[in-house]
């Protein structure tokens, strides 16, 4: 009833029984969903060969079903966010069956190939619907975000406030201030509003630092040690340039965060390899060099954004469509990807590390929202329990990569059409790639499980929701994200359950440290080749789910329980409830253990 | 005892002790008959390594003398001693003398050649006594529990005195058609005697898992009747049976040179030949060694791992071992076949694949009782050589001779299994991880010798402990239980794509300390399970609710 035709468009009439099936299939948020077209074709499964079925495309997904006689059944549930480009294959004259087509390369590790009837320019509308749909902005049209209008229990927007954060870290103390210096984004226009900075340091100190800093994105602090008040600050290069600048209020910044806990050193992590920090200065950047007294600086060779992307595509080459098979592990290693993550996840490491022995660490990278941010939020997951819950998770997202401005727009390229785009690049990818590891090494210290990463890596893409739109904050704002969008958070939020790791232990004060050796590194099999039908993966692990169906069993019993004892303490009152004090009688015994029992869960 | 005469030294104080997991400890360092013992002074418990010289693969020493220098007797030694577990430790053992004492002592103990000296004939723990009945399983007890074989087979004595068959228990399950007589002319024409015999029974669709030797046949293909009709009996009412030979038609060709051979399509003609090359012997051996060299690569930055890891080839021994057993398992279950394997011996990967796709298949060898009882069977009852195959792990600098481990090839195999299907198998991994140990050095005296009759020549099951039994005991059956099983019927088909194998790093990387917080979890996690679980079990108040 609510679905409405776009009256430019030349979408096909469906019957009423296939909008039944799409209406069932979009499920909660099909009101906005614009159906556009539906038509036969031939998917070119890399698995299965070709194969008949008919096409759906809304403004929001591809949707493909094959045929009813066709086994097995192969469906494609593809959001057009996820689409990073959409070619002709064949022209009107090409020989071979199957030869005239479309051939679609997606953001997820996958490729399509779809083929039509030579005759008609049978493809032309849905070229063009696609090219339309999944690269809006290279359309003047809005994101699909701005289209739909879901509706969730929660509001997703709401789980991360700045100040509340701060609060929740013991800040502002008497060496830690915020200031609003960066109210209206005009101090630095990628930064969040609110920044945390040294007591002393006055706001003219800090402009004055912002001009020695790349992109005025001076040193702030990102988390502080509640006991040894070590502190993580990030910020991006200094503009050191080929005649070797020097700035005094830059240097002076950074000894006043060392003496904030009072150490004698104060380590600058700069993420690049040595060389690229030397090559940057003759774009004008460069590294801290000795004129920073009681400053130690380490470079942590985690190599630039293209090197990343071009890492990525070749792990994409060994696993999609066809899997390397006979030399797999060499093929692997040639792609360098668990190398990447090895270096992130060890420089996580030295970070947390120096933090937790009670000294603050200086990170940053060229602009400081690439590495850096992998760096920061890396190493306060490995030093806050906080962090690896799932709402603390959700915050630590929020906080040292959206509103830190990780240029998710660029690196992802939401609904633009140029997808040889150089700013392109998995970073952020990379960070849940080496959350997952984490996960793997610690299975009971995180309170969320896999379903949430994959969650969160489809939705990186499919511009459903606002969360990771827009490059900044100050973007964000004058597109009046977060009240004309829906925050993942509110998905995720609202059906948590399904999200929650049962193994979970919180232990507040420990440190995870896990094991950055190649040899403990694994690929991240259930999402990297979850397209292959042919490797075994599970959404969720058995093991994790049958603990979920005996927990949910136990609850049950304790239901039980408790109504019996109600019921008992009417009846037969003298019988269970008067144990004498050393005996155990089977309620008192059983009431204990689950109280007990308890704690873990 | 005769072992003194190899102990020179017997006790050493001073001695520091390095081993993995553990901080540097001082204490005394003794040599037993059949252990190593160090203790710390401080301590007066349990010792803090007692470890079956059995269970020691090389040693290496080196020797620094000082007296030359200063006229005192400043001298020490260091001993390396790497294990059949894959630890690696070191003693520092003060005293030139003493140090190489020492070293003799462990290096004669620990490959003493005679079966009777071995430790099981010594090993006597307290709550059990001798009397009870060895082993799990027998071929009368798995007939007579199985209703379906009586009309088509029958149980044969044939091999009751070992003659017929070295390598086969006394008692073997063979089609009824044929007498003891034809039973002994098939043994001639099959490689050591290993007529074919059933091994598994599909209930499901009455098929069948036969193995064998190699039908001699020679270069000039020498037939063998009995043996024909044998096979064909096997078929009963069905056209179509397959072989598979475990190793490449090329090398079943070349076979024929030496004397053995394969079933020719003439001879066999309701039976199709599958090759599939499986490697053994030697060439697993050095899969094993290049791995272990991986594992304990300390080079900083490991760059070369996966290469490393992929040289191996140990991955790609399984996938060709789970693949070869998927294709039997496809063929009795899927198709509706009965299947007769071997390779040259029918020893090694002929007992592999046999075993796996038993597990693929039959729900009741995925149990912890079924499993011990299958290994029973296919191993220990089969022939598998283990005191051959299991002289030396991957340290040794011995010159290797029938070393290879197919045991642990299918131990890794199952852990595979276990991986992919965590729910399906009713046994923990640490089970794998302890017969792992065992099968190389024991208390128990069932991995002991290579067949039935050096057991019975050995009064093994009189004289030693049954290492089966004793898992299934109440105190150490929890937890070798997987408190997550939950049984099924159907086939556990696994993934073999090399992206769905994994390294057994419990196994290859138990000693590195990195991987304790990984296992600690994970006990963390068993923890939580089965303390849910024992609940149920306490609380039968509780079943009642439901």
């Amino acid at each position: 009833t609510s679905i409405k035709h776009n009256p430019g468009s030349d979408c096909t009439m469906m019957s009423n029984n296939e909008l039944s099936v799409c209406w069932s299939f979009f499920g909660e948020y099909c009101t906005s969903v614009f159906f556009f077209l539906d038509k036969d074709i031939i998917y070119i499964c890399p698995f299965n060969g070709a194969v008949k079925g008919k096409v759906l495309i809304t403004n929001f997904r591809l949707y493909f079903k094959s045929s009813y006689n066709v086994s097995p059944t192969v469906m494609l549930d593809v959001p057009l966010g996820a689409i990073s480009r959409v070619e002709k294959m064949g022209g009107a004259s090409s020989r071979g069956e199957n030869s005239y087509g479309l051939d679609i390369t997606c953001k997820d590790m996958r490729n399509l190939r779809f083929a039509l009837k030579q005759e008609g320019h049978s493809r032309r509308d849905i070229f063009e619907l696609l090219f339309k749909y999944a690269f809006p902005l290279s359309h003047g049209l809005p994101l699909f975000a701005y289209v739909t209008q879901e509706k969730y229990a929660e509001n997703g927007w709401k789980i991360f406030k700045p100040m509340e954060e701060f609060r929740r870290q013991g800040l502002p103390n008497n060496k830690w201030r915020i200031t609003f210096i960066n109210e209206k984004y005009d101090f630095c226009d990628t930064y969040p509003h609110v920044l945390a900075v040294p007591f002393e340091s006055k706001d003219e100190d800090l402009r004055r630092v912002a001009t020695f800093r790349s992109r005025g994105r001076i040193p702030v602090l990102s988390w502080i040690h509640r006991e040894n008040q070590a502190v993580i600050v990030r910020c991006s290069q200094p503009l050191v340039g080929m005649s070797g600048k020097r700035n005094r209020d830059d240097e002076r910044y950074l000894d006043v965060i060392r003496e904030m806990n009072h150490t004698t050193k104060l380590t600058i992590f700069d993420a690049r390899p040595n060389v690229n920090a030397v090559a940057n200065k003759a774009t004008g950047g460069g590294y801290e060099g000795d004129e920073y007294q009681n400053a130690e600086l380490v470079f942590l060779d985690i190599q630039n954004i293209h090197v990343m992307r071009e890492s990525l595509k070749k792990l994409k080459d060994i696993v999609y469509p066809n899997v390397e098979e006979s030399h797999w592990l060499s093929s692997l290693e040639s792609t360098h990807w668990l190398e990447h993550v090895k270096l992130v996840l060890s420089g996580a490491i030295q970070v947390a590390d120096k933090v937790s022995s009670g000294n603050s660490v200086v990170v940053h990278c060229s602009d400081g929202w690439d590495r850096t941010a992998q760096l920061t939020s890396l190493a306060m997951l490995m030093l806050d329990s906080h962090y690896r819950t799932l709402r603390g998770f959700q915050v630590l997202i929020e906080k040292e990569w959206i509103s830190f401005g990780h240029k998710f727009a660029s690196r992802i390229g939401h609904g633009d059409k140029n997808h040889a785009d150089q700013d392109r690049s998995p970073i952020f990818v990379q960070f849940i790639d080496c959350v997952w590891q984490m996960t793997k090494q610690f299975p009971t210290a995180f309170e969320f499980n896999e379903s949430l990463l994959l969650e969160i890596l489809n939705h990186l893409y499919s511009c459903r929701f606002g969360t990771f739109l827009y490059n900044c904050e100050s973007a964000r704002d004058l597109h009046d994200l977060r009240s004309k969008t829906v925050s993942l958070w509110s998905l995720v939020n609202s059906k948590s359950e399904i999200y929650l790791n049962p193994f979970y232990s919180p232990e507040s004060g420990r440190v995870l440290y896990p094991v950055a050796s190649m040899r403990h590194l694994e690929l991240w099999v259930s999402y990297y080749i979850r397209w292959n039908p042919r490797i075994r993966h599970k959404q969720q692990s058995p093991v994790e789910q049958r603990y979920k169906e005996l927990l949910a069993l136990r609850d049950e019993y304790l239901k039980k329980l408790e109504q019996l004892q109600l019921t008992d303490s009417f009846t037969s009152p003298c019988l269970s409830h008067s144990p004498t004090p050393n005996s155990s009688s089977p309620t008192s015994t059983s009431s204990q253990q689950f109280t007990h029992l308890h704690t873990p869960f | 005892m005769e072992f003194s005469e190899h102990i020179k030294t017997a006790n050493v104080e001073n001695v520091v002790l390095r081993q993995p997991l553990h901080p540097p400890a001082r204490g005394t360092l003794c040599v037993t008959g059949h252990h190593l013992l160090f203790s710390d002074r401080e301590e007066r418990g349990s010792p803090q390594l007692l470890l079956l010289l059995r269970n020691i693969d090389a040693t290496e020493k080196s020797v620094e003398n000082l007296s030359g220098y200063s006229k005192m007797s400043a001298s020490s030694g260091t001993i390396t001693i790497k294990c059949k577990d894959l630890r690696v430790f070191q003693l520092d053992i003060p005293g030139m003398e003493q140090c190489l004492n020492i070293a003799h002592s462990i290096e004669t103990l620990s490959c003493l050649g005679h079966v009777s000296e071995m430790y099981p004939f010594f090993y006597r723990p307290v709550d059990v006594n001798l009397q009870e009945q060895w082993g799990l399983s027998s071929p009368e007890k798995l007939f007579g529990q199985t209703k379906e074989f009586h009309d088509r087979w029958r149980l044969s004595s044939v091999n009751r005195d070992y003659s017929v068959c070295p390598s086969y228990p006394p008692t073997v399950i063979v089609p009824k058609v044929l007498d003891d007589e034809s039973l002994k002319k098939v043994a001639k024409f099959r490689q050591g005697g290993r007529f074919p015999v059933l091994c598994y029974f599909h209930r499901k669709n009455a098929m069948v898992i036969m193995r064998s030797g190699q039908p001699l046949t020679g270069a000039n293909r020498r037939r063998c009747k009995e043996d024909e009709l044998l096979l064909q009996a096997v078929l009963g009412d069905s056209n179509k049976g397959f072989i598979i030979d475990t190793r490449s038609s090329q090398q079943a060709q070349q076979a024929r040179m030496t004397g053995g051979g394969f079933e020719s399509k003439s001879s066999y003609s309701c039976w199709k030949r599958l090759h599939r090359h499986m490697e053994k012997g030697r060439a697993l051996q050095e899969s094993l060694i290049k791995l272990v060299e991986a594992c304990r690569d300390e080079s900083h930055n490991m760059d070369r791992w996966l290469s490393k890891l992929e040289n191996s080839k140990w991955l790609s021994h399984i996938q060709t071992a789970l693949s070869t057993a998927g294709l039997l398992a496809e063929c009795v279950e899927r198709d509706g076949h009965s299947v007769l394997v071997h390779g040259s011996e029918g020893t090694d990967c002929t007992l592999l694949i046999s075993t796996l796709a038993q597990i693929i298949m039959d729900p009741h060898c995925r149990t912890l009782e079924g499993f011990l009882t299958l290994l029973e069977r296919e191993w220990l009852q089969a022939g598998h050589p283990f005191q051959e195959r299991c002289a030396h792990s991957a340290y040794s600098h011995a010159h290797l001779q029938h070393e290879s481990p197919v045991f642990l090839l299918l131990l890794d195999c199952v852990h595979q299994l276990w991986h992919q299907f965590p729910l399906a198998l009713g046994f923990s991994d640490s089970l794998l991880l302890r017969l792992a140990n065992e099968a190389y050095a024991s208390n128990y005296g069932t991995f002991l010798c290579n067949n039935d009759q050096e057991r019975c020549t050995h009064e093994v099951k009189t004289r030693t402990h049954c290492l089966f039994k004793a898992l299934l005991k109440p105190s150490e059956r929890d937890h070798y239980l997987n408190p997550l099983y939950e049984p099924t019927e159907l086939a556990i088909w696994p993934s073999v794509q090399p992206q769905s194998l994994q390294l057994w790093t419990e196994f290859f990387l138990r000693w590195e300390p990195q991987i304790q917080h990984i296992e600690e979890a994970k006990k963390e996690i068993k923890n939580m399970i089965s303390h849910w679980g024992k609940l149920f079990e306490s609380n039968p108040f509780l079943n009642l609710l439901f």
